[in-house]
């Protein structure tokens, strides 16, 4: 369990979030949503520790306080929206970078088998900064799976916190990717991911929170909480959710541009 | 959809990795062939050779055979191979640290700042307490270098770094300034020293291995030997560091420690070297630059390499400043600037980009 109390943060004199209260399961994918600006890497940022915060956060249970920084590096690995890297070290030796101490089996096989999943085979020799930006971002989640390679490590689960970790992907890869953290979910450990494409979320994610302006706006099951009212509060704008009849899965679309989609073509009124 | 990984189908090529290992070997070789060259080398002509066959056959030596390859020629190599290690090592901690391969202690004013400390040391040191000098004794110009050192280390990384991000522009523009600051309160100290005091004064602005002494060996040896040996397990924290400072953290490296344990590295091994050789350039920036080239940016292997290069090239760059005008010798500040200015501009010729200003 990863639990949030009463998160406050403010940057010079201007609060960034009042109060938000989160909670993320192991076995689910967690998504974070709102529009720019809202908060959510915010969010993410006091979870993980990284800026100034009030409140109470605690993983598995203890406080992240209580955590060493090597302890804490054991059961979470961060995705962050954007990541830098200096000097010119190829893809395979950036993903070995998330390699720990205490992994089972050969390291240099996880390193290749997490390039693997996230559709990078072949690349390990290739130089980093010489790789697209939806490459780039691929590969450090590759680094990111690398630190959390096994979901559960004596039944104490495992956590990823992902900044928008299909951003920049085609939708072959948003697919891709979204099915591995899936997978994570599935064999145990926690996803926690920031989220702009909705129906994407909708499909994958277990649970959803709604963040606007620093403030939680809804939390709880995709289906509850991806409604007409509180997306449109959320974005300021007319959306609307509905639910393809074969699989019910939301899908989410806006109110004005429905018109013109329908004006386009059969697709979208053969799904609704 | 499912995920299928079929390992076997993927290509493995030769890793940079392994080549990276293998240089530990062929490297310590080199030095250990470099360091023979060196120990046979000299103006008097005694030969190495010669005391050998003698200590194997149990014969005596004789006095000047001792005195010169155990006394002038052995401290002098093990003072060749602590500076160079341990001024290529500081540059490669502080391009990791900085996230720049244009950081060198050399250039930024580290080396300034130790030096400064040294000179403080020698002129002003008379004028200490005397149960301060008894405590510190031979150790006072090296401790007072690696307190210049670290002083400038720190500002310098304050002053250029804002926000976890280090401006190579700022701290060019501020290793300038603290060498000039550097170099004018040496101005003033040149004023007040003595005849003697003038002499020790002369040999900083050259660099020269030429006054190695046991003693000396002793003070600085053992500084920079536990310098170099503990930027080795900073190889993995410099590496995340490459993503950036929050990811390092993430990765799990404790980086308010890991910045400090670099900033001591770096100030102990250059003030060290900077203590007992002078301003020897071009090392630090040099020797990790080559070695990027050849086996990739990776600290933990690149650390190692790099003291190894660096004593190496110290090594041969003391025997041609030794050999070129024999019997009289070069400052090896001056071999070393000769033969690595002309480097250091071909690296700026290839990598133009390289400085992201
Ligand atoms: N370092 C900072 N200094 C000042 N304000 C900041 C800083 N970082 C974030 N903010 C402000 O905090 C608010 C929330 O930012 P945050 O990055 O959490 O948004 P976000 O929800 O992740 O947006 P996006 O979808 O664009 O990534 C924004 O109004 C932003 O301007
Ligand atoms: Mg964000």
């Amino acid at each position: 369990m990863i639990t949030a109390r009463d998160i406050q943060v403010r940057i010079g004199k201007k609060p960034i979030l009042h109060g938000v209260d989160f909670v993320a399961k192991p076995g689910e994918v967690t998504a974070i949503v709102g529009p720019n600006g809202s908060g959510k890497t915010t969010l993410l940022r006091a979870l993980t520790d990284e800026i100034v915060w009030t409140g109470q956060v605690q993983i598995n249970g203890r406080d992240i306080g209580a955590y060493k920084t090597w302890d804490l590096a054991a059961v979470r690995a961060v995705l962050p929206q954007a990541a830098t890297l200096a000097f010119p070290f190829t893809v395979i030796e950036v993903v070995r970078m998330g390699l720990r101490s205490g992994i089972h089996g050969d390291r240099d096989i996880v390193a290749q088998r997490a390039l693997a999943m996230v559709g990078l085979g072949g690349y390990e020799q290739r130089f980093f900064q010489e790789l697209s930006g939806g490459e780039q971002q691929r590969a450090h989640l590759a680094r990111v799976l690398c630190q959390v390679w096994d979901p559960v490590v004596d039944g104490v689960p495992r956590w990823m916190l992902l900044d928008e970790p299909v951003a920049s992907l085609d939708i072959g890869h948003q697919l891709l990717i979204m099915r591995c953290l899936e997978d994570f979910a599935k064999r145990g450990g926690g996803v926690i991911a920031v989220m702009h494409d909705l129906n994407l979320t909708a499909m994958v994610a277990d649970m959803v929170t709604i963040i606007s302006d620093g403030r939680v706006i809804a939390s709880g099951p995709v289906k509850e909480v991806f409604t007409d009212a509180s997306l449109s509060a959320a974005y300021h704008c007319q959306l609307r959710a509905n639910t393809i009849p074969d699989d019910h899965a939301a899908f989410i679309l806006p109110q004005v541009a429905q018109s013109v989609v329908s004006l386009r073509g059969e697709a979208i009124t053969v799904a609704g | 959809m499912t995920i299928s990984v079929d390992i076997q189908t993927v290509r493995r090529p030769m890793d940079r990795r392994t080549r990276a290992r293998q240089a530990h070997i062929w490297l310590a070789l080199l030095l250990a062939a470099v360091s023979v060259i060196s120990l046979a080398t000299g103006p008097t002509g005694t030969s190495l050779w010669v005391a050998m066959v003698k200590i194997i056959d149990g014969e005596p030596l004789t006095a000047m055979e001792r005195v010169v390859i155990w006394d002038i020629r052995m401290p002098r190599l093990i003072l060749g191979i602590a500076v160079g290690a341990a001024l290529a090592v500081s540059g490669a901690v502080m391009q990791g640290l900085f996230r720049n391969p244009l950081a060198d202690p050399g250039l930024v004013g580290v080396g300034a700042g130790a030096g400064l400390g040294a000179i403080l040391a020698i002129v002003l040191g008379a004028l200490l307490p005397l149960w301060i000098a008894e405590l510190v004794g031979n150790a006072l110009v090296p401790v007072a270098a690696f307190m210049g050192g670290w002083l400038s280390t720190i500002i310098l990384y304050r002053v250029s770094t804002r926000r976890g991000r280090t401006s190579v522009a700022t701290m060019l523009l501020a290793g300038i300034a603290l060498g000039a600051l550097a170099g004018a309160v040496s101005g003033i100290l040149v004023y007040v020293a003595d005849d003697r005091q003038l002499r020790d004064l002369t040999f900083w602005g050259l660099g020269s291995l030429a006054g190695a002494t046991w003693s000396k060996v002793l003070i600085a040896g053992p500084l920079i030997g536990v310098a170099v040996l503990a930027s080795l397990f900073l190889g993995r924290g410099l590496n995340a560091l490459a993503l950036g400072e929050a990811t390092a953290s993430h990765l799990g490296f404790s980086v308010q420690r890991l910045k400090s344990a670099a900033i001591v590295t770096v100030a102990a091994a250059t003030g060290a070297a900077v203590a007992v050789s002078g301003g020897i350039g071009f090392i630090g920036i040099v020797v990790p630059h080559l070695l990027r080239l050849a086996t990739g940016p990776d600290h933990e292997t690149l650390l190692l390499n790099a003291a190894l290069l660096g004593a190496t090239l110290l090594l041969a760059a003391d025997i041609i400043s030794r050999q070129i005008i024999a019997p009289a010798e070069l400052p090896i500040g001056i071999v070393t600037a000769v033969l690595g200015a002309p480097v250091f501009l071909w690296i700026l010729l290839r990598r133009r980009g390289l400085v992201e200003m």
